[in-house]
């Protein structure tokens, strides 16, 4: 190989742009992997590198031609591929799971090559995940196109999947996602929306009037009583009152669905575990979970003396229902080839129900989780409403019984907003524990 | 001489004797035989291809050998060692006889490495560091480098395939038991698993038993291919592959293959049209 005075990295910066790979990625990008590129000149007839040579850099022609052809077995439509200027080569380093040659490559006049380390170049491409994620896509589908290799083998590396970024992947997966969120049309549409449901009901209500909307609180009575610092009916953002039903409210559904939390996993792991458990106990729990909240009312005053612990215990009954449903449908959705495998590899009966049945179940046991904190809301409400003496319920119902219809409407707003922050809560949670499965469902969606 | 035939290379773990093995399932009224007093004898370290149509009840023989279903009556013998007999219906599943499942069984919330790692680290076999190492270079060895740390749900299917094998071998295993394992992949990649199958073969001599339906693919990778009838299933015929092992994909041009393709194709065509026809009168 001649290495006689060559292009200077400021000059390649034009190949690179005609290079499939690179097409339309930014200066600065570009920049860098021209300040990566070593070039260097071959001779007509000389062999660049064999098929099975480990794979240590990727090819960029600068200028002349080189031939590409795939070594046996190599199950391309295509065996050979002659390229000129911005024919890129040498990228089967970034085909996942390889680390040798597929194809040798050959001089066939006089060029002038740029070699570019492949770990240097992912590296630089890692800086700026989002675009280097695209131009290692388009080297997937170029390898795929122009080189006719099937989609199996041109499957590229996963920039977050590497060592480098392991730490930071669920950090930098979420603000890819977020990313991806905001520069689709989702979440204009739902500016959109939440103004058309604001502004129907100011038309309904305060422009048309209309027959049925006659009582209700208007738009900017509602705003303007939540913002008032001397609200006409007590309850504003800046009345300590209103914080204060607030919190009620919130501990008594933390108490309730981490109660029905730490009891009904349990109790649903073990109903999908134990054919002979869920013999005794099933019966029983479906007929008990039918039961409406409200209906459990009387017997909840008359079971607790104090107010306070029937109304959790309310909001945890149904919680914990759906909770524990949830999870036995989770252990017994778990295919049966996963215990199996298990088993031939040795794991004890505890072990296969510590890492194949809790994990698992978990995906359902998380849909149970946001079912249950919803029901649990749902429930809280309902007891408030019947006793209780702080809470978002109680302000809701005692506000109907003194005509203050405003603050109905603040309290409404109020648990919509805080229900959807605990579930929001819940959502985050389980992507935290189950990262395996938002990465899968993050592939299913591309 | 040709290492890579069984019995000349010193392999004595991992034969598998089955004798006169029975099952029936109990239904209403007379009860069905899934299995009908099959005998087979697979040496050690041999690659031994199990061919026949859909629900023959080649799948209800590699679950007894595995220990997941019990036998009716026989006896299965994996080097002097009675597996399961009509006393002991039912053998223990265990790492010496590992299971690579028709859809793959990779645990989707583990990552690669710690899927590969499982056998070992839940046996207490080896240190999870230790593990850890030899998982590394097993993984690497077949090619594996580099997705570690990818979920399985990340990595194509081909690739899961390799996984799931080098996860059976890490426990040194005396067989492997594949259950149809390419049934769902396209031709191409089937051609591509094959070959990395073989290579990885190769290098770690264990017994496999393999159940298939497709007579090309039997015949390419066996030292033997047993034909089964269907329901009850039962070998029809046992053919010894003649064709020298390490093989590549040139072997499919052989005139040699084509001859046994040829011998055998007659008999495993009539079995499919005995299950079609069956299924005819069921449905």
């Amino acid at each position: 190989m001649l290495n006689a005075q060559t292009a200077a990295p400021g000059d390649v910066i034009p190949v690179l742009r005609e290079s499939i790979p690179f097409v339309d990625a930014s200066g600065a990008l570009l920049q860098r992997v021209a300040a990566l590129g070593r070039p260097r000149r071959y001779a007509a007839g000389e062999r660049i590198y064999n098929a099975g040579d480990e794979a240590d850099d990727i090819y960029v022609v600068v200028s002349g031609r080189v031939e590409h052809v795939f070594g046996p077995g190599i199950s391309a439509q295509e065996s050979l591929k002659r390229m000129g200027r911005g024919g890129v080569f040498g990228w089967a380093g970034l085909v996942l799971g390889q680390t040798r040659r597929f194809a040798s490559a050959t001089a066939l006049e006089p060029s002038e090559i740029l070699c570019i380390g492949t770990e240097d170049l992912v590296r630089a491409l890692e800086v700026e995940p989002l675009e280097g994620g695209a131009v290692m896509d388009r080297f997937a589908t170029m390898i795929q196109r122009e080189f006719t290799m099937p989609a199996l083998l041109a499957k590229v590396r996963r920039l977050s999947g590497t060592p480098l970024t392991e730490e930071m992947s669920t950090l930098s997966l979420t603000l890819y996602r977020m990313s991806l969120w905001l520069k689709s049309p989702r979440p204009y549409l739902m500016l959109i929306g939440f103004a058309l449901f604001l502004g129907l009901w100011y038309l309904f209500v305060e422009v048309w009037k209309l027959p049925r909307f006659r009582e209700m609180p208007g738009i900017t009575t509602v705003v303007k009583e939540w913002l008032s610092p001397a609200p006409t009916y007590g309850l504003s953002v800046f009345t300590e009152e209103y914080y204060q039903h607030i919190a009620v409210s919130i501990w008594r559904v933390a108490q309730a669905f981490l109660l029905a939390t730490l009891l009904g996993v349990p109790f649903g792991l073990f109903l999908g575990w134990s054919r002979r458990f869920k013999e005794y106990v099933f019966p029983v729990f479906e007929l008990l979970r039918p039961i409406p909240v409200l209906a459990w009312v009387p017997l909840a005053i008359v079971m607790f003396i104090a107010t306070e612990s029937a109304v959790v215990f309310l909001a945890f009954l149904a919680s914990f229902f759906a909770t524990a449903l949830n999870t036995m449908l989770g252990v017994e959705s778990i295919d049966e080839s996963y215990v199996r495998a298990a088993n031939c590899l040795g794991a004890s009966r505890w072990q296969v129900f510590r890492h194949v049945i809790v994990p698992g179940a978990l995906p359902f046991v998380f849909t149970g989780l946001q079912i249950s904190i919803g029901v649990s809301w749902f429930s809280l409400v309902a007891a408030e409403m019947v006793s209780g003496q702080y809470g978002l319920g109680y302000v809701i119902n005692t506000s109907f019984m003194m005509v203050r219809y405003p603050t109905i409407v603040i309290g409404m707003v109020t648990l919509g907003v805080v229900g959807y922050a605990t579930s929001a809560m819940v959502r985050i949670a389980g992507d935290y524990m189950m990262e395996w499965r938002v990465r899968e469902l993050a592939l299913a969606e591309r | 001489m040709d290492m890579h035939q069984p019995g000349a290379a010193a392999l004595t773990r991992g034969r598998i004797l089955i004798e006169d093995v029975v099952k029936t399932y109990p239904t209403e009224g007379a009860a069905v035989m899934a299995v009908d007093h099959c005998s087979l004898e697979i040496e050690a370290g041999e690659i031994c291809m199990i061919v026949g149509p859909s629900g023959c009840g080649k799948t209800t023989l590699l679950n007894a050998i595995a220990g997941f279903h019990a036998i009716t009556s026989g006896r299965i013998v994996m080097d002097g060692e009675t597996l399961c007999s009509a006393e002991k219906p039912k053998a223990e599943p265990g790492p010496d006889r590992i299971v690579v499942f028709q859809n793959g069984a990779l645990f989707p919330w583990k990552n690669n490495l710690e899927n590969v790692i499982f056998g070992p680290v839940m046996q207490g076999k080896l240190a999870r560091k230790q593990a850890i190492d030899k998982g590394r270079a097993m993984m690497a060895d077949a090619g594996l480098a580099g997705v570690e740390r990818n979920y399985p749900g990340e990595v194509s299917s081909g690739m899961r395939r390799r996984v799931e094998i080098v996860r059976a071998l890490m426990n040194d295993p005396k067989a492997l038991l594949l259950d149809e394992p390419y049934r769902a992949l396209d031709s191409l990649t089937k051609s591509v698993m094959h070959e990395a199958l073989l290579e990885i073969y190769y290098k770690n001599k264990v017994t496999i038993f393999f159940i298939t339906h497709d007579l090309e693919e039997a015949i390419f990778l066996g030292h033997k291919v047993a034909i089964m009838t269907t329901r009850p299933c039962r070998p029809k015929k046992v053919l010894t592959v003649d064709i020298a092992h390490p093989r590549d994909y040139s072997v499919l041009t052989t005139k040699r293959f084509r001859e046994l393709i040829e011998e055998t194709s007659e008999a495993v065509h009539e079995e499919a049209l005995k299950a079609f026809q069956a299924g005819e009168r069921e449905g």
